[in-house]
């Protein structure tokens, strides 16, 4: 049997959560490494169980998973008391739900997608985009932005992998880089007639209204709303899009990642001999930011072998899911493959202080038992997926 | 599936390319700009701390510690991380505003490096703040050594004090970091090169926070070299018994000095500051009043307040008028008859003395007798002699601001009163009155050379086994001929109240004219009357005549003095008596 699953998804994701294990233990000493051990192993159970479970089972519970997921998510906004209210309190243990949601998402989007045989039009999106925005507008009112942006990547790489056509997809999505190019005159009117001479050359009534009224509408109203606000009340949304806006001054979290990632040079400063994390100049280093201190401790040769495990585990989901006959775990495999690739990237983006802070964590490497779980149950469908690809 | 084929590839593309693009930045970052990280990295954890020296110590002529070290403790903020809570915690513990605390920490430009906001805090501060150190990000406190005088203000004028270096300061002097102390005045200004010592330096790491977290290894840290120990010719326990002879005096000047090298035992100055206050750091209102204060504490009446000599300088007439020979020992002049008429001016004495010799007008201090022999030699005569023995020039001593005096000559006359000064002026000057100014300790460099047979040291208060002379170049008949008139002061005339019993004193009693007040009581003596071990000399303001105030005190000094000699030798050589009975 173990000759027809993929093992490069087994040693890659092993690997990599190995070296978290040590990452986590080189960072937050041997307390959170045991933990993390703790949550390996209950993580590698769920894998192993679900790798038992045949997909089309998966097919069939689908709903039930997401309006859990939903209900878990909506429980803790009603219930927690911390804030932001990230976390679930079950027994001895905190959950993060969101982490589950995204899992819940991949199956019901795979779900719906898969019910689906054509996808062309605008109105064929509706639904998909209900499905992942629900829980994604949950996610961000817990509030945990980080989170919630996951959302996006999944339902746009899900549904280009249902067939929706990608100029399709660029189109519906583009009021979002209108929203954000609205905040400089220039950049909006330079993408807008950009945009218009584009649609205008594709021909397509439908697209070029669309296009023309929702950019038009986000573009405008944007500058409005934000300049009707008040001067505190935008600070607070700026820190909200940037939680880790901290009162040591201008990005002191973007400026210590550099430096620990920059410091490590070639190879890096051995292992456990990085002086960024240890002295606590990196905030969230054996979360958020674990991949600064591996840059560090390990240099660029680190990275690249790190950066190269993740690409070949993307590329060989990528494989999966274009070798997998079964439309719903092929558009379920890429589901899982948008959310571990897209999460990885900005993780390791925002470490290198290449795009903005947002609370990411680093799949199967930052410290944390929801995420750790969410994506070796991924994993483990995957496997399972792997193991029946030929079936329809 | 076509669209499947298509999809795969962007897809697959999307990944090789957003993981290259990771990768190049990273290149970037390690690479390129690896270097730099590398260094910020360096210093993010690495900081320089310099430790404070102890200052060398000042020792008295035996060996007494007159300025010591002491262990204090200060508190100190780092501006990037601390917050307004902490900072108004803080400021509630050491009772200070807010606002003082940073604008006292602002001269650090980097805020990141920690700032001393105050020195010297209480064991109570200390253990308020150390007791939640843990909560005060941004705060530290340490111990560091402090200056500290044991005799307090009797050896303030001499020794001086130091204080915390102003900004000014830093300009000018190299190797002070902000926070340290430096001399201000007297020795500790003086000496402030040597007292100083070396800052040790320290390589600490310290986390984000900048709190200390351990010493680095791969740098090794140097230890800070302690200031040299002055040992000075400063004699504490004559000072102490001088303190006590000029209690009953609110200002007085005190000079004892060794003639035979110019080592100086005794600087007093009265009324004084306690120096320990400076350490503890001062506000500018107790600051302002200290200087405003009208019996000027600050100032050191020794060496920088100048005084008519008075009688005390008619010897010098008289040295003048010897060596030029232009007048004899047994020359007489015009009798005194209490009043002296020139031109339509009335020049008094003291006294109705009758005709006198030389010897007579010094021992009975009579004013007539040198009116007419200043007038006799001429202005030039005095001012050349007068100049010679140091007068109108800083005598050279080891301390800083040090006042030259005035000693008028012709020039200086016709500067200040035109070509139509009078004879009036020189028999002013004769009897030491008018325009001649000089400090008791040039005063006192000044009698050296009648106690020491014609040489002039320069005076010093750290110890030196060679001393740097001025020749005089007066013949030693001269000066002896002097020297015995000044016996005869003590012995049978004006300075009487000066007497020690068992030896010779000689000396000279002087009233300084104020015109602002009472006169100045001047003395200055030395003895033994051969081979002087000890010269005097004292100024007490606002009190009246010398005779009866401060040839007394004179007096007094010098046989303690010599009784402390005479004890000190017997301890060292055991009576004759004993050497018998071991024989």
């Amino acid at each position: 049997m173990l000759r027809k699953i993929d093992t490069s998804i087994i040693w890659t994701t092993g690997v990599l959560s190995l070296l978290g294990v040590m990452m986590i233990y080189s960072t937050g000493g041997a307390a959170f490494m045991v933990r993390q051990i703790g949550w390996l192993a209950i993580s590698v159970i769920a894998a192993l169980a679900f790798f038992r479970i045949p997909p089309r089972v998966w097919l069939t519970i689908s709903p039930i998973i997401y309006a859990t997921a939903l209900i878990f998510v909506l429980a803790i906004l009603f219930k927690s008391d911390v804030y932001p209210k990230r976390w679930l309190r079950l027994g001895g243990l905190s959950i993060q739900p969101s982490e589950f949601a995204k899992f819940a998402t991949v199956l019901m989007l795979a779900y719906y997608l898969a019910g689906r045989k054509r996808m062309q039009n605008f109105k064929d999106m509706i639904v998909p985009t209900i499905i992942a925005g629900l829980p994604a507008m949950l996610v961000f009112v817990e509030p945990d932005l980080g989170a919630a942006q996951i959302f996006l990547p999944i339902l746009i790489v899900m549904a280009y992998w249902a067939g929706m056509p990608g100029l399709k997809i660029l189109i519906l999505f583009s009021p979002i880089i209108s929203a954000l190019a609205s905040f400089s005159i220039y950049a909006w009117v330079t993408y807008i007639t950009l945009l218009m001479i584009f649609l205008y050359f594709r021909r397509q009534l439908n697209d070029l209204i669309y296009g023309f009224v929702s950019n038009s509408l986000m573009g405008l109203t944007m500058p409005l709303l934000w300049n009707s606000l008040k001067v505190y009340q935008q600070n607070r949304i700026l820190a909200f899009f940037s939680p880790w806006l901290d009162p040591k001054g201008m990005s002191w979290q973007i400026i210590q990642s550099r430096i620990a990632i920059g410091s490590g040079r070639l190879l890096g400063k051995g292992f456990l001999s990085g002086t960024q994390k240890k002295l606590e100049f990196l905030p969230e280093r054996h979360t958020d930011f674990i991949f600064s201190c591996l840059g560090e401790e390990f240099g660029l040769a680190g990275i690249i072998i790190v950066l190269g495990l993740y690409a070949y585990l993307c590329h060989r989901l990528l494989l999966l899911a274009e070798e997998t006959r079964n439309r719903f775990s092929s558009i379920v495999v890429s589901g899982v493959l948008a959310w571990i690739g897209y999460q990885t990237f900005i993780n390791v983006g925002m470490t290198m202080g290449l795009l903005p802070v947002t609370g990411v964590p680093l799949p199967f490497m930052s410290y944390g038992g929801s995420a750790l779980l969410a994506c070796f149950m991924a994993i483990g469908l995957c496997l399972a997926i792997s193991r029946t690809k030929m079936a329809y | 599936m076509d669209d499947r084929v298509v999809a795969f590839k962007i897809i697959r593309n999307l990944i090789i390319f957003l993981a290259a693009v990771l990768v190049v930045w990273s290149m970037k970052l390690q690479i390129i700009e690896g270097r730099k990280h590398l260094r910020l990295s360096e210093e993010n954890r690495i900081r320089k701390k310099f430790n404070p020296a102890p200052r060398g110590r000042i020792l008295d002529r035996h060996g007494i510690e007159i300025a010591n070290t002491r262990p204090g403790f200060y508190a100190a903020i780092v501006r990037a991380t601390i917050n307004q809570e902490n900072l108004n915690t803080l400021a509630r513990i050491l009772n200070m505003t807010a606002s003082e605390i940073i604008e006292r920490s602002a001269v650090e430009k980097n805020k990141y490096n920690p700032v001393k906001i105050a020195h010297d805090i209480s064991y109570e501060q200390l253990s308020l703040i150390e007791e939640r150190l843990d909560l005060l990000a941004g705060i530290e406190v340490g111990a560091e050594p402090l200056r500290y005088y044991p005799y307090g203000k009797l050896l303030f004028h001499v020794i001086g004090y130091v204080g915390e270096i102003t900004s000014q300061e830093m300009e000018r002097e190299s190797g002070y970091i902000l926070g340290d102390y430096i001399g201000k005045m007297g020795l500790e200004r003086y000496y402030e090169k040597i007292l100083q010592g070396t800052h040790g330096i320290e390589y600490v790491e310290v986390d984000a926070r900048g709190k200390e977290v351990g010493t680095i290894t791969e740098k090794r840290s140097i230890p800070p070299t302690a200031g040299i120990d002055l040992l000075t010719t400063i004699d504490i326990a004559l000072t102490e018994s001088v303190a006590v002879y000029l209690k009953d005096y609110e200002r007085a000047a005190c000079v004892c000095l060794n003639p035979q090298n110019g080592g100086i035992l005794v600087l007093y100055s009265k009324p004084g500051v306690d120096p320990n206050i400076f350490t503890h750091g001062m506000s500018s209102t107790e600051w302002d009043a200290l200087l405003r204060d009208p019996t000027a504490p600050m100032y050191d009446r020794t060496t920088m307040s100048c005084y008519p000599p008075g009688s005390t300088y008619k010897p010098f007439v008289a040295l003048a008028a010897l060596d030029a020979k232009m007048s004899g020992e047994e020359k007489r002049f015009e009798p005194c008859q209490g009043v002296y008429r020139l031109g339509r001016r009335d020049f008094r004495c003291w006294k109705k003395h009758g005709s006198l010799d030389l010897d007579g007008a010094i021992v009975n201090s009579c004013d007539i007798y040198f009116y007419q022999l200043g007038r006799l030699i001429g202005i030039d005569t005095i001012a050349d002699r007068s100049s010679r023995v140091g007068f109108g020039r800083k005598t050279g001593i080891d301390l800083p601001n040090e006042k030259q005096g005035i000693l008028p000559d012709r020039l200086w006359f016709e500067k200040r009163y035109g070509k139509n000064w009078t004879q009036g002026h020189i028999f002013n000057l004769s009897i030491g009155q008018g325009d001649i100014l000089t400090s008791p300790l040039q005063l006192a460099c000044a009698y050296s050379v009648f106690a020491n047979g014609g040489r002039i040291p320069i005076p010093h208060i750290i110890h030196r086994d060679d001393t740097t002379y001025f020749d005089t170049n007066f013949s030693s008949e001269t000066i002896e001929a002097i020297r015995r008139s000044l016996a005869g002061v003590v012995d049978r005339g004006t300075g009487t109240w000066a007497r020690v019993a068992g030896v010779e004193v000689c000396g000279k009693t002087g009233t300084s004219q104020n015109p602002h007040g009472e006169d100045h009581a001047l003395f200055v003596g030395f003895a033994p009357a051969e081979n002087a071990e000890i010269l005097v000399c004292v100024v007490v303001e606002n009190i009246g005549h010398g005779g009866s105030h401060a040839a007394p005190v004179t007096g007094k000094i010098i046989r303690a003095y010599l009784n402390s000699m005479q004890q000190q030798l017997s301890a060292i050589n055991p009576r004759p008596g004993q050497d018998v009975e071991e024989d």
